[in-house]
């Protein structure tokens, strides 16, 4: 069965950019987005309208893996023409699971004079709430949230949020993550401050 | 509209400035390059707010454009018959009926609310350029952090005028780390700036930078321990709805030398005089 696209392709991916755009200047917000679903559960109607929206020909994309079946490469280089790269370091944006990150790639981090060339990460998870306590619960403060909040992941994620916590290092260079459960989706730009909640 | 796509910009382009914008508020307040297009109008009239606004307008959007704060100035009324007839979106006035506010020059005196996103029009978005002519070394700049040169330039103004003269683009330093220009706004505007509960974005079309701070941003505008930040003050109230808080134009109303101090916003202006009539 094809991979579905976008119905209405401008008003569609135009609402979605909004709900992107949201999710990354209000980290750690949830949002549900109305995209199509893929017909294999490898990553959800979410990470899949991100990718449709985003992506184009000017764009280089890394699939992870164990994401990486001949159905999904031919399915998003047919609906948006996309490269797809196998450098970590070249990518625009990663298609990752938690896993993935374990191993660590060299993705692009940006430099200090131009630190928005860096990759931009979509990882696929199987859970992510807003709860603010259990295990696999993170406390988010920076730009864009007024005191805190918190995201509430599978513990699988630890180390895609450790990753992602060390970006405080290195500003301005740094990763910035879209994370996608289902239609559901947040996103953890370079600037949160990432603490595990113990 | 027929023969142009939904706002005027192709789906290439738009995508281009989405990424654009999605760094631009993951780094807050650093300039990202993007490709600027031309625009059916010249340079300096905002086709850097257009391209953005172009790029997140959808058709369920409710658009209001202001120029110098005022509604009804030829450029905020071009540009919102520019929008209403390639995306056909609805417009108003109202500050709070709107979702997107694109802007020349103003901070709208009604408070700005969550989800609302405000567009500036921006001239020369490096603050540093002025002081440093190359790029180069102003990229550099920003990188290092090396911003000692522009509290050089707030420091010879106290030098010669006794107090920072700077009284529009006034400098700021975004949470606590790159020095940005907000777009020739007054200094009055700067204090709206910090942690807005809107999303502000930036749009530069000759210089092609875009920027943006995320809602919840701390904003410091620059100055020193002894000479702290102020805004611009009035003895005079304006004269047609009486605010004594709103920024305020001097009207010449003769020859004579008459004069009146009326709001820049025109929307708050026609509200107050609303609600006291």
């Amino acid at each position: 069965m094809p991979w579905p696209t976008l119905n209405d392709p401008v008003h569609d991916s135009q609402r979605m950019f909004r709900q992107l755009l949201a999710a990354m200047s209000e980290p750690g917000t949830l949002h549900t987005l109305a995209a199509p679903a893929p017909p294999q559960d490898v990553i959800g109607p979410a990470l899949w309208g991100a990718l449709l929206t985003l992506c184009d020909l000017d764009v280089r994309v890394l699939l992870a893996p164990a994401l990486d079946t001949p159905a999904l490469r031919e399915a998003l280089v047919f609906h948006t023409g996309c490269c797809l790269t196998d450098e970590p370091g070249s990518a625009d944006f990663a298609l990752m699971t938690p896993a993935t990150l374990c191993e660590a790639p060299e993705f692009a981090l940006g430099s200090d004079e131009y630190p928005e060339r860096s990759t931009t990460l979509l990882v696929a998870l199987e859970f992510l709430d807003s709860g603010d306590t259990g295990s696999g619960t993170w406390r988010l403060s920076g730009p864009g949230i007024p005191a805190q909040r918190t995201l509430r992941m599978e513990e699988r994620a630890r180390p895609l949020m450790l990753r992602l916590a060390a970006n405080r290092q290195g500003f301005p260079c740094g990763l910035d993550a879209i994370l996608g459960c289902g239609e559901r989706l947040a996103a953890l730009p370079r600037t949160t401050r990432i603490e595990e909640v113990v | 509209m027929n023969g142009y796509n939904f706002a005027y910009l192709d789906e290439q382009t738009k995508r281009m400035i989405r990424r654009a914008l999605l760094k631009a508020v993951a780094i807050p307040g650093y300039q990202v390059p993007f490709g600027g297009r031309e625009m059916p109008m010249p340079y300096g009239w905002g086709t850097g707010g257009m391209q953005l606004t172009a790029s997140i307008l959808g058709a369920d959007d409710v658009l209001k454009v202001i120029d110098q704060g005022a509604d009804d100035t030829t450029n905020a009324v071009s540009i919102r018959a520019f929008f209403e007839r390639v995306a056909g979106v609805e417009t108003t006035t109202a500050t709070r009926a709107a979702s997107i506010i694109q802007t020349r020059h103003r901070i709208p005196e009604t408070p700005l609310e969550p989800g609302q996103i405000l567009v500036f029009q921006v001239p020369i978005p490096e603050p540093l350029r002025f002081i440093e002519p190359s790029e180069r070394e102003t990229r550099l700049m920003h990188a290092l952090e090396e911003y000692g040169v522009m509290h050089v330039k707030l420091y010879e103004d106290i030098a010669r005028h006794g107090h920072i003269a700077t009284t529009y683009a006034y400098p700021v330093k975004v949470d606590g780390r790159y020095v940005m220009d907000p777009s020739p706004i007054p200094k009055f505007d700067n204090p709206k700036l910090d942690m807005s509960p809107a999303l502000l974005l930036f749009g530069a079309g000759r210089e092609k930078r875009l920027y943006a701070i995320p809602p919840h941003t701390r904003v410091e505008s620059l100055d020193f321990e002894d000479h702290p930040f102020e805004i611009q003050r009035w003895d005079e109230r304006c004269a047609l709805c009486d605010s004594a808080e709103s920024f305020l134009d001097e009207v010449i109303t003769d020859d004579a030398g008459g004069r009146m101090f009326v709001c820049s916003d025109t929307d708050y202006c026609e509200r107050r005089r609303e609600e006291s009539a």
